[in-house]
């Protein structure tokens, strides 16, 4: 069932087996999962089923460098369904070396391997409406995928990975009505939680404090407390409830909130292929069940150890959006169009510099001269994408010549000096807001910047591309700071380790030193990945789901709560 | 009349045999050698025999000499019950055996979560399950009156043959009208594989201790809905699968369907094939139909969905136009 808190009486105490906090992909995912073990779940959501202004201001808080990273309420929608409810369905899984300690990069390394993960991911797939879990663009799509540029057979990367799209699927929507007939879940909306309570001895969490959006408090009691509110608000909690161990729980070695990562990406260059327009191919296949699957150029994994970089993938993109000079019409469209774009799409299309009215009338005219290209993109987008369920996953417009750029995506190293802190300001509950201090660092910037060169290289080779940065990219860092911290990955602050010197949670997700209290979501990745983090943090929770489950199993009599009863 | 022990194929007489599981009971019959099929329908195929089963004096004459009766007379909801009727009436004067009625899923309404035998039915139920439930009380009552009677209740028959869930899905399927439906296609997919079906209606002839019982009848496999139509548009080749957008499917559902059923009383074909409410209904109900009943009383056999679906593709791509069962209304 789905309810909402503001029908709770003051001081009312609800009781479940398992407490869930926070509705996102990561919490819905476990409550779905749990339910089946016949234990009480109670989802505790605090937003609403639709966004909501009041809300959202819970997540307000301050940048350290406002250039480098988006303010702390953007990406970050509190509703049922989280970041998937502006997630653009991007899918794919971590690869085996991000989970390898790598010598040249500290803090490395995770205390499981790949497989413990790999063996969620179809689940975590079909979870996200993704397809297949088949990422080989040889056997994704009948025939084969396209290939990027035909006869590129690069010495430094793998043109055979690839991605898949979600529908995008808004986990709140599309479960919605699964959470609302399962008997054993409750879903409590608009229930934001304000403090965990510690047993006085620190090892166990009694129950945690909430409120609802009139400010009537209630609690909590349950066996085993999962958090599940993303990469901020996990440490913002864990930091906020510091009665009993004081320095915030699991914090004793000062490790939440540190080592916050997203990713180091953005769009870069200026790429010539030689050849015939039908050489290249920088759109979209799609596979049998219907997913839309697209070729990534993944650097190898014998590179990075080779050359001590980080992992990375480029996809070829159309020449950037803001510079009139691709003469393009649908692109200048877009720029024209930019006020009808959410902040989180529109910051990566157009907002790398102030328009100006020179910059309009360029726009303007290259709409006015290319109508039949702006016409035809215009049907296809509403066609497949605004009216289709399964929608068409990005812009994909032929430049008008075979001039492309480069969409980056990689991965940016654990940095104990980027970090989530409390601010100083505080929310309506009296909470202290985040202080965001996202700090990027030379290997970083050293694994985009090689990769660009290898990619370079292997491109001239055979005369297939030539690759420049482009005019106003002076060097790689510039770039890299233009488009600063990819939004929505929030990555790392309550890492697992190998033991609490080295993470907050074990390789189980349990808080060290805590024995009911465990983190879900991309907070507990030790490493970033190139990938995306939304598939590995449905797989991570259906792992956390087993892991829950054989507890239960294993101590069916240990329950300290009763039956889940209705609140008032 | 006493079970036969003077013939070595026992007569068992087959209402609705020129139906789609009546025809392949008569079938399965034929080719045992412990049964000799009575095939009756009212438009006999050649080798059975005229019967309107609502008519008491034709089913008192088509019974004389039956050492069974397996049931499978569909039709309209009031010729279902009205020959279930004559049926009971007809062997209250001279009993055969056994009689193996089929009664169906619907009975169970909007049941939802395991459903074994002994679930009472939820409101609302079909017009469909209404008559089923009916019917199964005429048996009932012919049961407490000391009649050997054993109800099976199918779940949505699948595989070669079928028109209602095999040609009519497929149909669906290849006009993109349906695919992965997402949410409204969350609903548990009961499906009984024909031969399993057959199987179990065969084996229920002389199964000893199951006088007056009733079975469900189904796959126990656990799928989705989704699952099942994509794996079975993959493997028809309808692909890409499409994602059906909710709006189109309440489109189809509340406005087309009527007009598609009024247009299929004047032709037949794929535009008339209505996606009504009762089965956008079926795909989100998540009802899982528990047989483990009729696995164990009734030695039925448990075909996998791939094996389903492979068995009713090969036949959908194997039936040329011309012999393809027309459509199902």
């Amino acid at each position: 069932m789905i309810d909402s808190a503001d029908d709770i009486v003051q001081d009312a105490t609800l009781r479940a087996n398992i407490c869930i906090v926070g509705g996102g992909p990561a919490g819905i995912t476990l409550a779905m999962e749990l339910a089946r073990l016949g234990k009480s779940i109670l989802l505790l959501e605090s937003g609403d089923l639709a966004p909501a202004d009041d809300v959202q201001t819970l997540n307000e808080g301050e940048v350290a460098d406002e250039a480098l990273h988006s303010p702390p309420d953007k990406y970050r929608p509190r509703v049922l369904g989280g970041g998937t409810s502006i997630w653009g369905g991007r899918c794919v899984p971590f690869d085996p070396i991000d989970f390898e300690a790598r010598p040249w990069m500290d803090h490395s390394g995770w205390p499981i391997g790949f497989k413990e993960i790999e063996q969620y991911y179809p689940a975590a797939n079909t979870l996200c409406e993704a397809g297949d879990y088949e990422y080989d663009a040889r056997l994704a799509v009948a025939g084969g995928m396209r290939p990027v540029l035909r006869g590129f057979a690069p010495l430094h990367f793998d043109v055979n990975r690839i991605e898949r799209f979600s529908c995008p699927t808004h986990f709140g929507a599309r479960y919605r009505d699964r959470l609302r007939a399962d008997g054993n879940i409750r879903v409590l909306i608009k229930a934001t939680v304000t403090r965990l309570r510690t047993s006085p001895d620190g090892a166990r969490i009694d129950g945690l404090d909430a409120q609802n959006h009139n400010g009537i408090g209630f609690s909590v009691s349950a066996d085993q407390f999962v958090l599940a509110m993303g990469g901020m608000e996990i440490p913002r909690l864990l930091l906020t409830s510091n009665d009993v161990h004081s320095q915030g729980i699991g914090n004793a070695n000062d490790l939440v909130g540190r080592f916050y990562m997203s990713h180091i990406a953005g769009t870069v260059g200026s790429l010539q292929v030689n050849g015939p327009r039908d050489a290249v191919w920088h759109g979209y296949d799609v596979a049998a069940d219907g997913t839309y699957c697209r070729r990534r150029i993944a650097l190898r994994p014998e590179v990075q150890a080779r050359l001590g970089l980080g992992n990375a993938v480029f996809r070829l993109h159309h020449p950037r959006i803001t510079d009139p000079r691709h003469r393009t019409g649908p692109l200048s469209a877009i720029y024209l169009g930019q006020y009808f774009i959410s902040y989180e799409y529109a910051k990566r299309l157009v907002s790398d510099s102030p328009p100006t009215l020179a910059t309009w009338l360029r726009h303007g005219v290259n709409a006015a001269t290319d109508p039949f290209s702006t016409m035809r993109f215009l049907a296809h987008w509403v066609r497949a994408r605004t009216l289709a369920e399964r929608k068409f996953p990005s812009i994909i417009i032929r430049p008008r010549t075979n001039l492309f750029s480069l969409d980056f995506h990689a991965e940016q190293v654990p940095n104990p000096d980027s970090r989530i802190t409390l601010g100083q300001k505080t929310d309506r509950f009296g909470n202290r807001q985040v202080r965001v201090d996202w700090r990027y660092t030379a290997l970083d910037i050293e694994t985009v910047a090689r990769s660009f060169e290898l990619l370079r290289a292997d491109l001239a080779e055979r005369q297939t591309a030539s690759l420049t940065l482009a005019a106003n990219e002076p060097d790689i860092e510039t770039v890299v700071r233009r488009d600063g911290a990819y939004g929505g990955h929030h990555i790392g602050t309550a890492r697992m380790g190998a033991s609490p010197a080295t993470g907050v949670v074990d390789s189980n997700g349990k808080l060290f030193g805590v024995n009911n209290l465990y983190i879900a979501g991309s907070a507990v990745f030790p490493t970033s990945s190139q990938a995306n983090p939304t598939l590995t943090i449905v797989a991570t929770a259906l792992r956390l789901a087993d892991h829950l489950g054989t507890i239960a199993r294993q101590v069916p009599r240990l329950s300290t709560v009763g039956q889940l009863v209705p609140a008032g | 009349m006493p079970d036969s022990i003077d013939f070595p194929r026992k007569p068992v007489l087959v209402l609705g045999a020129s139906g789609f599981i009546g025809a392949r009971v008569v079938e399965a019959l034929s080719a045992g050698t412990s049964y000799q099929p009575i095939a009756a329908s009212r438009r006999p195929k050649p080798g059975g025999i005229v019967l309107d089963a609502t008519n008491p004096a034709a089913m008192r004459e088509a019974l004389r000499g039956a050492a069974r009766v397996v049931n499978c007379v569909a039709g309209s909801n009031e010729a279902m019950v009205r020959s279930t009727q004559a049926l009971c009436d007809a062997a209250r004067g001279q009993p055969p055996g056994r009689i193996v009625h089929l009664s169906s899923m619907a009975v169970y309404g909007s049941a939802s979560g395991s459903v074994r035998e002994d679930h009472p039915a939820v409101q609302p139920v079909s017009g469909y399950g209404q008559a089923k439930i009916a019917c199964e009380q005429i048996i009932g009552k012919y049961v407490r009156d000391g009649g050997d009677a054993v109800m099976l209740r199918p779940t949505c028959v699948f595989g070669p043959g079928s028109t209602q869930w095999t040609t009519r899905l497929a149909r669906l399927l290849e006009a993109r009208r349906i695919g992965d439906l997402g949410s409204a296609g969350d609903g548990c997919c009961n499906l009984a594989f024909i031969d399993d079906t057959v199987a179990a209606i065969v084996n229920a002839l002389d199964a000893a201790n199951v006088a007056g019982r009733t079975f469900n009848v189904s796959s126990s496999a656990e799928l989705t809905w989704n699952e099942f139509l994509v794996r079975f548009a993959r493997s028809l080749g309808a692909t890409p699968v499409k994602r059906i957008v909710p709006r189109m499917l309440k489109l189809e559902t509340k406005l087309l369907a009527p007009a598609r059923k009024i247009a299929g009383k004047v032709l037949r074909g794929p535009a008339t094939e209505a996606i009504t409410p009762s089965l956008a209904a079926l795909w989100a109900q998540d009802i899982r139909i528990d047989s483990a009943a009729a696995v164990d009383a009734l030695r039925m056999p448990q075909t996998t969905p791939d094996a389903m679906i492979a068995a009713a593709v090969q036949w959908l791509h194997g039936v040329s136009p011309a012999t393809r069962p027309e459509f199902a209304r």
